[in-house]
């Protein structure tokens, strides 16, 4: 079995920000999900996931482990803007 | 024509691109608050030609955000007022403004001849839509979005480098579910449905607008990264983060699709199209946008009607699922954005003198894919 991979998973107004131990399997709309149910996010936005530590956008589809994510890393949950 | 001294200052930045700004052609869809700030900063840096497209008219609100409108101007086309008002600024600039949905006004053939293209429209459609035909004509795209406290600029630089991502890339299952409740029977329109308003402020739109335009200026100055990015600025703490969007191999938007393949022009008819030796039968036809096949009533059996047929099913609402006749919504749309050529040719014979309501089709043949945009005014 894979260890769990040690991250911080923040929103991008960093008003919210968790520690966490997440299953490399998990997809990166599988992260963006768990953040908006567990941090009551808006639902009517859209939100991406990124890698701050390496500047990287994740794929909603892949692996946090096929994303090359790595201990310690920081994913940031960004909303998607339409307006203009 | 405008003096040398007036760009003296944009002269002595170190590297600043000036001769190619005054010759750099760009194209920013969408006339609203960061249309306006874009092409501001356009004017102001001299460039040679700024193409506006807006289907839109000034309301009251968009005075607060919207350098260029005044209260005068409420009712007012957008494109032509925010053209007028920027031509004002440099009169040496060429700034045109296009009043129409850009999907009718743009045409591919025009879209490859600029250095750019912004889109700074305020929905998630119109993005995928214009960042596919970037994607067709290898034109840089930059995208812009705002709200209340965030802005995102992404540089798409399509014909820089092979193999970039697209719009699509990394747009999460949610925004295409959100785009699903505009439509019912796929691309019926819900008659019912209310555009969800985004409190935006001219401090976004500002910030959206400066950096747009600074990733203009590094795409015609040759100073652009060859992948694409999304920067995005948190304008209430100034803190921004640039990140690398790499391609997406399952993409619905790109994935398997080609980069700029030929482009021809055909007139806009089944007969014009598949008639001649242009295409193959076997040729597999993708249109750009989807159309009604046909249809009828499951419960009276009431044809859908010639009149419908190979017409946008973007043009209708959703009042064309009730049967004329039952008063019921038990009419069967059939809309489809594939067909092969010979279905059209053969099993459609009767459309052969149809006008076919799309926009370009993209036709994949033995020999490759063809591009072929559909005109009306071809001899």
């Amino acid at each position: 079995m894979t260890s769990p991979l040690k991250l911080t998973v923040r929103t991008a107004d960093q008003t919210r920000k968790a520690e966490i131990a997440l299953d490399p399997g998990s997809t990166g709309g599988q992260v963006v999900q768990a953040a908006v149910d567990n941090w009551a996010l808006p639902k009517d936005t859209d939100y991406t996931l990124v890698n701050v530590t390496t500047g990287q956008a994740l794929s909603p589809a892949e692996s946090l482990d096929a994303s090359k994510v790595r201990p310690g890393d920081v994913l940031e949950v960004q909303p998607v803007l339409v307006a203009g | 024509m405008a003096s040398a001294d007036r760009y003296d200052r944009l002269a002595r930045i170190d590297g600043f691109p000036l001769e190619r700004v005054r010759s750099a052609r760009f194209a920013v869809i969408g006339a609203g608050a960061v249309g306006n700030e874009l092409v501001k900063n356009l004017a102001l840096l001299g460039s040679g030609t700024i193409d506006v497209f807006d289907f839109d008219r000034i309301e009251s609100h968009n005075l607060t955000r919207s350098v260029f409108f005044r209260e005068a101007d409420v009712g007012q086309w957008k494109a032509t007022v925010l053209a007028d008002r920027a031509s004002a600024v440099d009169p040496s600039c060429a700034v045109r403004g296009f009043v129409g949905d850009f999907r009718d006004t743009l045409r591919l053939r025009d879209l490859a001849g600029y250095d750019a293209a912004f889109a700074c429209v305020d929905n998630l459609e119109a993005r995928i839509a214009l960042s596919q035909m970037c994607r067709l004509m290898t034109t840089p795209l930059v995208n812009t979005g705002v709200d209340s406290r965030f802005v995102s600029v992404e540089v798409f630089p399509f014909g820089v480098a092979d193999d970039n991502a697209c719009y699509e890339c990394h747009l999460p299952e949610s925004a295409y579910a959100r785009l699903a409740e505009r439509y019912s029977c796929g691309w019926l329109r819900k008659r019912a449905w209310a555009a969800q308003v985004v409190p935006t402020s001219p401090i976004t739109a500002s910030i959206a607008g400066a950096h747009a335009a600074a990733a203009a200026l590094a795409l015609v100055g040759g100073g652009s990264p060859s992948n694409a990015s999304r920067l995005l600025v948190d304008a209430g703490s100034g803190r921004s983060n640039r990140v690398d969007l790499p391609r997406e191999s399952r993409c619905a938007g790109c994935a398997g699709a080609p980069d700029r393949p030929p482009l021809i022009f055909a007139r806009r008819s089944v007969h014009a199209l598949l008639g001649g030796d242009l295409l193959p039968p076997g040729a597999e036809l993708r249109l750009s946008d989807p159309v009604i096949a046909g249809g009828g009533c499951a419960q009276c059996g009431t044809g859908i009607g010639d009149a419908y047929v190979l017409k946008r099913a973007s043009r209708f609402d959703d009042m064309l699922s009730v049967c004329p006749r039952c008063q019921v919504r038990s009419m069967r749309v059939e809309i489809r954005d594939l067909f092969v050529a010979r279905e059209l040719l053969a099993d459609h014979v009767q459309h052969a003198g149809r006008a076919l309501d799309t926009r370009f089709v993209l036709a994949d043949t033995a020999q490759g894919t063809l591009c072929i945009e559909l005109e009306d005014d071809i001899p």
